[in-house]
């Protein structure tokens, strides 16, 4: 699937409303983490909202709320009818009324984060739902799953290897998977991150501050990684699935 | 504010068969994913899957004639530009649970949305924020050309195959038994065509909440645990 910008009419919102960022990323890889940290490192700086898509219960809304990064009422959770997928991709509805209400209920709102409920390597949002989005791995999953692409992997706006303090633990190369990572995704963005590593965690919200500041010009297109990223086969030919 | 369009606004064009496959159809987006028309706050309190095809009947014996009932009198009014308040309040004095309403209304947004941009059209302007379902349905029918008898299918339809998609989320079962309830419960459909189809008056609405439904609904809003809105 090509590269598309988002197709509809939110577009006269660009700018004005808050920016959506989408969390996406396979379970336990540190998504509701990255959202604390994001949260406790600029809420002085914007006004922010969040909501969650948890899969059973509304653990990751209590746990963001137990944070005390966010006041409480400014995290909600909504149910995906054990759809994580589908709510983040195939019908968006429930999360884009929450946003919708979240930024309705606490105008102005300057980014709205969404978390969806942990799947797997092939979830990612809809541009009809999020304006960018970051792809959570951690490295206690392996150091070759950067290598194993998907669109989150290959085309998210960000992508970011988490727990790399993890790594000695795991037998895992940073710098190596770092490496996998950068080549998998054509040089987009990569950040290897861990909350007890400070130059990572100012990467990181210099990396949204200056998401912030395109969509705010009017400068930030997003940009759909698609069901499945273009892939190479056997014989050479290279294509993309519709 | 009252609606008024003359019948020339309503130019439907096409199949009324291909416009209720396209409304009945599960992949629709407008957030039916995350509804289990009822029957997760029942499993959860001891239903069991044998007893669903029951809770189904009497499902469409009760809300879902209030749904359809609904749906039926709110198409009435728009094609007649006649002011649809009197509608809602009907449909809020027939469901007395507060997470039953606010779950109609989620979903109404959301098929707000889908219609706003597949059949454009002056009376959308007219609607509320957070219209409950059937008030939307009964618009889209009028204004895509569906009669009223497609319509009360399209919400016994439409319940039926949420509560057999749901369960399969909850209990081990063979897709092949839940989608043999839906094909079950035709004959109860089609009861439900009859008793509602001709409804124009708000009044005519049927006024048959089901006690245990509404109250499970207000318990299950408080679960720690669900997977289901509603
Ligand atoms: N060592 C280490 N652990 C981390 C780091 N970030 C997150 N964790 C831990 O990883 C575990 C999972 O983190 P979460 O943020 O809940 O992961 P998640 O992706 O939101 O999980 P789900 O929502 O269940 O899919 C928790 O025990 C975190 O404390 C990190 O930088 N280093
Ligand atoms: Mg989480």
């Amino acid at each position: 699937m090509p590269e598309t910008t988002r197709p509809h009419d939110a577009d006269h919102h660009r700018g004005t409303r808050a920016l959506r960022l989408g969390i996406a990323g396979p379970v336990g890889t540190g998504k509701s983490s990255v959202i604390a940290l994001l949260c406790r490192e600029l809420r002085d700086t914007y006004r922010l909202g969040v909501i969650t898509n948890d899969i059973y219960t509304d653990e990751d809304a209590r746990f963001l709320r137990s944070e005390g990064v966010l006041a409480p009422e400014r995290i909600r959770a909504v149910e995906t009818g054990a759809c994580p997928h589908t709510a983040i991709r195939d019908d968006v509805t429930a999360n884009l009324l929450a946003v919708e209400d979240l930024e309705h209920d606490f105008d102005p709102l300057d980014v709205v984060l969404v978390e969806s409920g942990g799947d797997n390597l092939t979830a990612t949002f809809s541009p009809a739902l999020v304006d960018a989005q970051i792809f959570v791995l951690d490295v206690a999953g392996g150091g070759d799953v950067a290598r194993k692409g998907g669109p989150g992997i290959g085309r998210a706006d960000l992508l970011v290897v988490n727990k790399t303090d993890l790594a000695p633990y795991v037998g895992v190369d940073v710098e190596r998977m770092r490496a996998d990572a950068l080549a998998a995704r054509e040089g987009r963005p990569v950040i290897a991150l861990s909350r007890t590593d400070r130059a990572s965690v100012d990467a990181l919200t210099a990396w949204l501050g200056g998401v912030v500041a395109a969509f705010r010009s009017g400068a930030h297109s997003p940009v759909d990684p698609g069901p499945m990223a273009p892939h190479f086969h056997a014989d050479g030919t290279v294509h993309s699935h519709a | 504010m009252p609606l008024r369009h003359t019948a020339a606004s309503f130019n439907a064009s096409g199949s009324p068969d291909l416009v209720l496959a396209l409304l009945a159809d599960a992949r629709l987006p407008v957030g039916g994913h995350t509804q289990s028309a009822g029957v997760e706050p029942a499993m959860a309190q001891g239903l069991t899957s044998a007893e669903v095809p029951a809770f189904v009947a009497g499902r469409l014996r009760t809300v879902v004639a209030v749904e359809a009932g609904t749906a039926v009198v709110a198409r009435h009014h728009v094609l007649a530009g006649a002011d649809l308040r009197p509608v809602r309040l009907a449909w809020a004095a027939r469901t007395p649970s507060g997470p039953l309403r606010t779950a109609s209304e989620n979903l109404g947004r959301g098929y707000l949305r889908l219609a706003g941009r597949l059949w454009p059209h002056p009376v959308w302007a007219t609607f509320e924020r957070t219209p409950p379902r059937p008030l939307v349905l009964g618009a889209i029918a009028a204004i895509a050309g569906l009669d009223a008898a497609r319509l009360v299918r399209l919400c016994g339809h439409e319940d039926v195959a949420t509560v057999s998609a749901a369960v399969l989320k909850l209990d081990p079962l063979d897709p092949l038994v839940t989608t043999g309830w839906v094909l079950a419960a035709h004959p109860l459909v089609e009861e439900l065509v009859t008793r509602c189809a001709s409804l124009t008056d708000p009044g005519e609405i049927p006024a048959t909440s089901a006690p245990l439904v509404e109250q499970l609904s207000v318990q299950h809003s408080h679960a720690k645990q669900r997977l289901f809105h509603a």
